[in-house]
């Protein structure tokens, strides 16, 4: 486990994020409401930087069927990561892609320490 | 950055020699550039048009609402061409076409102009800048006669490799004999012939090239399919069996192996426009797998009938709904068919093709 200080904390404010490199692998670095995530800047679908793209929110809809109505929401702003080739749609909490269960983003430990970012590259 | 990042984990194809046959000079050639061929009126309206564009144009989203850069989906020359695709993602030969649908225009002298003028430009600014770059002459089929003279004009230079027909338009369909002038063409001068479809033409030509087809063996080929493909196509993109979810969606006449195969693009497609069917809770496939069920008939005759059993596997057993169409004169006989069935399935499966899934399906108890 190597631990690496990738930023002073108030470089990477609240929905900022960073592309770094660690060990020859090249990492966003995401602060999310205060909570710190690590992505591999390369998509599970076909190696984009994925880590680069948009950051944005997330459109959902609800079908009541009593109604037959359709309601929609766009929730969650700022905790979306959309590839910058195809638009594959990560969720930044977990990494995961929103679409198909078998893809994540592969994740590293990320916190703040001492006013600055850590990341740890197992 | 990026661009290294893109290769780094993967690295470049690098094991052999890749060719790849659909590269697209799109936004790389300016109407600027093409004018200067252009003879005149024509070459006004190129530099002078009023609209976004000077060539029909659908306005559809293609950034994903917004979420994608349009930037890196383009390439500003050939030498850019040549280091992001050539030296970046390791294509050795890239065959180049200018992606102007031009045969949708309707206007058959602008469309010669500006073809001639999108074959020049990749002459002299892409396969003259680089000899592993190849190129398909762009044809406006409007006018074959003169698209078998630009055949035979370019023909002879060692990096036009195939002449390229955008698919769709208001003329005829490409099997009509007005166009055989053209293939001749191609094959005196040993270029293939490469078809592109495109979605612009799909919202406006293809009930016209439907009604303009030849004889009723197409229509009877195409019509099924072609509808039954926009059936799911809209069930998936609205939702509806995620709305309904106890019902299940029977396709007829369509035959089998058309569902794979449209299940699988719609996978791919709602993987790049998730936010375009928010009612979505799982991938199209699994709404397939799980709600939407398929008649057999009429069912596929591949040359070699051992292939049947991979269109059986690829839909699954569990999908496969027995039918017969009788009695109409393209049904399937049921003993013939129940007999291929019964060939390409265990014991399991082919009770479950036969009876299980209708009796799940239509609640029939026997």
């Amino acid at each position: 486990m190597a631990e690496h200080v990738v930023a002073d904390a108030d470089a990477l404010p609240e929905g900022g994020r960073l592309v770094v490199e660690l060990e020859g692998f090249e990492i966003g670095v995401f602060n999310l409401d205060g909570d710190y995530c690590a992505y591999l800047n390369w998509c599970p679908h076909q190696g984009a930087p994925c880590c680069e793209g948009t950051i944005t929110g997330k459109y959902t809809a609800d079908f009541d069927p009593e109604t037959l109505e359709t309601t929609h929401d766009w929730i969650r702003e700022g905790e979306f990561l959309y590839c910058p080739w195809h638009a594959w749609e990560f969720d930044l909490k977990t990494g995961d892609c929103t679409t198909n269960d078998a893809y994540s983003l592969p994740s590293f430990s990320a916190r703040e320490e001492n006013g600055n970012v850590v990341v740890s590259i197992p | 950055m990026a661009s290294q990042q893109t290769t780094s984990p993967s690295g470049p194809i690098a094991k052999s020699t890749v060719i790849d046959v659909d590269v697209h000079l799109g936004g790389a050639i300016d109407y600027e550039d093409v004018a200067q061929y252009l003879g005149e009126p024509h070459r006004r309206r190129l530099l002078n048009h009023s609209g976004p564009s000077p060539l029909p144009w659908s306005g559809w989203d293609r950034n994903s609402g917004g979420k994608i850069d349009s930037e890196p989906h383009t390439i500003a020359d050939a030498h850019e061409l040549d280091e992001r695709l050539c030296r970046e993602f390791g294509v050795d030969y890239p065959v180049l076409n200018p992606m102007s649908w031009i045969p949708r225009l309707p206007e058959t002298k602008f469309a010669i102009e500006l073809a001639h003028g999108y074959n020049q430009v990749l002459l002299n600014d892409f396969l003259d800048e680089y000899d592993h770059f190849y190129g398909t002459v762009t044809i406006p089929t409007q006018d074959p006669e003169w698209a078998a003279e630009e055949i035979d004009r370019l023909g002879d230079e060692d990096q036009i490799v195939g002449i390229y027909i955008a698919t769709g338009g208001p003329d005829k369909p490409l099997g009509d004999p007005k166009y055989d002038v053209m293939y001749q063409a191609a094959q005196d001068n040993d270029l293939a012939v490469v078809y592109h479809g495109h979605v612009d033409a799909f919202l406006t030509d293809f009930p016209r090239q439907n009604q303009a087809l030849e004889e009723y063996v197409s229509v009877n080929a195409l019509g099924h399919p072609w509808s039954q493909m926009l059936t799911m196509t809209s069930l998936i993109e609205q939702g509806t069996p995620e709305k309904f979810s106890d019902l299940d969606f029977v396709f007829l006449e369509a035959g089998l192996l058309w569902a794979p195969y449209m299940t699988y693009r719609l996978n791919k497609e709602h993987s790049m426009q998730p936010n375009a069917s928010p009612l979505l809770e799982k991938s199209p496939e699994e709404y397939v797998r799980d709600q939407f069920y398929f008649g057999t008939q009429p069912l596929e005759e591949p040359l070699d009938a051992s292939q049947m059993k991979l269109v059986f596997e690829l839909l699954g057993p569990e999908s496969i709904l027995f039918a017969s169409d009788f009695p109409h004169w393209d049904f399937d006989n049921p003993s013939t068919i129940v007999q291929t069935i019964r060939k390409n399935l265990d014991d399991e499966a082919f009770e479950t093709v036969l009876n299980e899934n209708a009796r799940a399906v239509f609640g029939i108890d026997s």
